[in-house]
This record gives structure tokens, sequence and C-alpha cells, in this order.
């Protein structure tokens, strides 16, 4: 007679075989409740895309300089990375104060949760190390650096209508066509914060996405009048465009903010060391180091060993 | 703001000299992560699917589900394959490696079983004759006569493996799909077309040296054919 379960083991031996071929040890995983911790070796994270790439690279030299070992492991996006820092697969990640906030929110209270994040720095700190000290991680001291939306006209359109601020826009009661991503139409901080806060004529949006080349391109051929992009923006010059000061602030608090996880890297060596970039770093440097790498196609590494050297942060 | 250097990189063209001499390291970095994932993936494939055929030509019923498990491996998304394995292995090399493998089972278990029932019975009963016993005959008789097919699905799993590696970029771990992604993000022409051709002679060439090794240890197929 045939044993009905021999196919049922062979299935689970292969699953097994393939789970067994090269898996980490539980132990490896971490655990995320433990107090300040201080490795030897540390992973910075990056989201993959430039400017978290060269914010990774700094926080590595600046730790290698501290006595660090590190490594840095680029990750698609948000969803793979939080998730490794809880587990201290990853121990350093360069965030943004209110998104993370927003993030950690959603993740915590679900997709329906009241926005946390906000224009207020101080409330936004707050709201963001409440969500972040029950998952393990230590949120370090705010940026001077803001990567936050931001909205450009072309200068052109600027000087005719005596434009500076987006007060400035509301006031004229100028008709503007938004290139952005067609979630703007909802979004707060985008056309029904327009509208409601600065009294923007909002026609209509054109789906073009935030800052990409052909919403830029958009605005630089008069096809829309504005764009939504974001504040260390380095390629705005090139198509003639001029960022609009968020005078009423609209805009979250979207510092620069390391976060690390509390067991691995929660010491205070780290802190002091990433600490002495958050004093210097500037949103127009942010913008100059993303254009060194975007626009000049210079190695994120190289630039960011440049700058340190120009601050005089590097030995 | 610093003007921007006049070179092939600043202007973003397809083909960059300066691309390549300034990331030799990288494209190098990246070659040999590539083929590591790769090799260790389908090895680790054909480690497994060699038994899982065997049984399933041993007893029949078994060959059913099998392939059907196998097969159904295959048509998970690669993203989403990832996703699942990600509780498992974390973010690792380790976790690139198992989908890798468990998507190149699908061709070679396939393969391999076919290799094996093409074994023709009379050749079968004459090993028996000569009083092979059951292990003899399969490792005597029964995979030599079944490396052709064999071989066949080594080639097809390995030069798939090359191009779903780079997929493995989302967790860090995808070799040139790495500079690919990370090129796509910034409409870094030299970057992506550079990373693509090396992956396409990777796949090339291990398809090449795959047969070459075909031809060196099945040397019976070529005489018979001359």
């Amino acid at each position: 007679m045939r044993n009905p379960r021999t196919p049922a083991l062979a299935l689970l031996a292969l699953l097994l075989l393939g789970a067994c071929a090269a898996g980490p040890a539980l132990e490896d995983r971490g655990q995320v409740t433990a107090a300040p911790g201080d490795s030897g070796r540390l992973t910075i994270g990056s989201a993959g895309f430039t400017e978290s790439d060269l914010l990774a690279q700094l926080y590595a030299r600046l730790l290698g300089d501290a006595g660090y070992r590190t490594s840095i492991l680029t990750v698609a996006n948000r969803e793979l990375y939080e998730p490794a820092l809880e587990s201290g697969r990853i121990d350093v990640v360069p965030e943004y104060a209110a998104t993370f906030a927003d993030w950690l929110n959603a993740k915590t209270h679900g997709a329906d949760a009241a926005p946390v994040g906000s224009p207020d720095l101080g409330a936004t700190m707050k709201a963001l190390r409440a969500l972040a000290t029950p998952r393990g991680l230590t949120v370090l001291a705010p940026g001077r650096a803001v990567d936050q939306n931001a909205f450009a006209v072309s200068a052109a359109y600027a000087r005719r209508h005596r434009l500076k601020t987006l007060g400035d826009l509301g006031a004229r009661k100028l008709p503007v066509r938004l290139a952005a991503g067609d979630e703007c139409v909802r979004r707060p901080y985008c056309a029904p914060g327009l509208r409601k806060v600065y009294g923007i004529h909002i026609t209509g949006i054109d789906p073009k996405g935030v800052g990409t080349t052909q919403a830029k391109r958009a605005v630089q051929q008069g096809r829309d009048q504005m764009v939504l992009t974001t504040t260390t923006d380095a390629t705005l010059d090139s198509f003639g465009l001029v960022l609009l000061a968020d005078d009423k602030r609209l805009q979250n608090a979207d510092h620069v903010v390391p976060v690390v996880n509390r067991a691995r890297a929660g010491g205070a060596r780290v802190a002091k060391a990433l600490g002495r970039l958050d004093a210097v770093l500037t949103t127009a440097d942010l913008a100059a180091m993303n254009r060194q790498v975007d626009a000049a196609r210079r190695l994120p590494a190289d630039v960011a060993r440049a700058y340190l050297q120009e601050k005089g942060l590097t030995g | 703001m610093t003007p921007l250097p006049d070179d092939c990189l600043a202007r973003n063209e397809w083909i960059c000299g300066v691309y390549l001499s300034t990331r030799r390291q990288i494209l190098l970095d990246a070659v040999v992560q590539h083929l590591q994932l790769t090799s260790v993936s389908v090895l680790t494939g054909l480690v497994v699917a060699v038994p899982l055929a065997v049984l399933a030509r041993r007893w029949g019923w078994a060959a059913g589900p099998v392939l059907a498990v196998t097969t159904i491996l295959y048509t998970i998304p690669s993203l989403a394959m990832y996703s699942l394995l990600l509780p498992l292995y974390g973010l690792s090399a380790a976790l690139v490696v198992a989908g890798l493998a468990l998507y190149s089972l699908t061709v070679l278990v396939r393969n391999i079983l076919a290799g094996l029932r093409a074994v023709p019975e009379e050749t079968r009963q004459a090993a028996r004759g000569l009083g092979y016993g059951p292990v003899r005959l399969l490792l005597a008789v029964e995979l030599p006569l079944a490396l052709p097919a064999a071989m066949a699905g080594l080639r097809i799993a390995t030069v798939s493996a090359v191009s779903l590696a780079t997929v493995g970029a989302i967790v860090g771990y995808g070799g040139l799909g790495n500079l690919i992604y990370a090129g796509m993000n910034s409409y870094f022409k030299a970057q992506v077309l550079t990373a693509s051709v090396l992956c396409v002679l990777i796949a090339v060439a291990a398809d090449l040296l795959l047969l070459a090794v075909q031809r060196l240890i099945t040397p019976w197929t070529r005489t018979a054919r001359a």
C-alpha cells in the first residue's frame, strides 16, 4: 500500500532544503527592546535615491572616523529597510522627520490614522520619538537640512508677476496649472493646501510626477505654470526655474534626521559622530551634492568625501 | 554654482569611456557578486533537483506533485518571491540565492526527469542482467544517459538565473542589477547600458561554458553523430 504521507513529506523536504541552504540563524535577528548599545560594526542603510546614498556615505565616513567599521546596504524602499532597522540588520538610516513619523504612524495605527507630521519641527520630533522608541529605534537630533516639498515656477514668470513667495502667487489671483503627482489632488500639502492656505487659483493638476524631467519641461515651455518638486532639487537652474518660498509654512518639517537601532547604535558615540554633520549640513549643501551626483555623475562616495574635507569634518 | 564638467558623464551619453574608467572597481565588484549569486543558486538548485527527479522517476505517483510544486514556484513573480522569503532570511544574499534556487528547480527537475525517463527500458534490463543493483544502475547507466537533457536544463536555468538575479537589487544584493536600478532611478544612461551589456555577456559566457562542459562529459553523443 502506498503511504499517503510521502508526497507531503517530499514537499516539506523541498521547502526545508530551500530554507536551510543558507538562511541566517535566529539569533542574528536581534532583540529590539535592549538597552542602548554600541556595536563596533555598523551597517548604514540607503533607500537607493541619490540624496539617501549621499547621506549614507556621509554617515559611513563620519562613523568610520569615529572608529566604527561600516558598510552600506542599499534597499529599494522603507517597507524593506524599516523592519531591518528594527531587527538590527541595518543600524543607521538617514530619514526625514515628518515623512518617517507619518509612515510609522500608519504602520502602528493603520493607514487611515490622522497624520502626526506637521510644519512644526518640535511637535513632529516629539510624535516621531513616541512612535520610534517602542520599536527599539532612537531618533537622533534633526539637522539643519530640510528636504520638503517645494513649488517652482519659471524665472521669467516670477519676474513678470513679481513673485517671491507662494503668498505672492495667491495675491496675484493668477490661474495656475500645476505639474505634480496625481496624489496632489488630495494631499493637504498640495492642491488643497495651496487653495486654502494661500488662496492660489489651481485650475488643474498635470500628472507628470513629483520633480520629474517631464514636469519641469512642461513649466519651462509654459504648458504648466508651476511644478511640485523638493527643496534639495539641484536641477531647477538648468530648466530656468525658481522656487517660491513657503511663507505660510504649509510644508511638513522634513528635516534630515539619523535614525538608529538603539541596541546596536544607540550610544553617545554614534550620536556625537553624526551630530557633527547635522550642525553643518544645509539644504543648499545637500542640493549642491545632489547636483554633483545627478548632473555631473560623480560617485556619491567621492562627493561625500570632498564635502567632509571641505568642511573640515574628516581627518 | 560651480559649472558642470564637460565630459560624457555630465552629458549623460549612452556610451561613456569615463564611466568605464572611473567605475572599474564598482563594475568588477558587481560582476563578481552577480557570478556568485548565480552560480551558488544554480548549484543549490541542482543539489535539490537531482534527488527530487530521481524520486519522481522511482515512484511514478510522486512525479505529479513534484512537478506541480516546482512549476507553481516558477509562477511566483520575483518581487513577490523575495518578499515572501524576506521573513525567513532577512536582508541578505541568502535571500536572493534561495529565491533563484527555487526558480531553477522548475527547469532542472523537469529536464532531469525527462532525461531519466528517456533511458530505454532495454538498456535498463541489460544492466540488470549484468548484475547491476538499483544504485549502480542509477549512477552508472541512468544518470549518464540523462546528462544531455539535464545539461540542456542546466543551461536554461543558468541563463534565466543571470537575468533574474538583477531583481535582487531591491534588497541590495543584485550584482549588476544594483547598478541598473540605481541608473534607472537617476536616468544614468551609461550605467544602465554598461551594466545591461555586462549582464548579457555573463549569460552568453555561462551558456557557452556549460555547452563546452556538456560536450566534454558526454563524448559518446559526438562520436555517435560522427
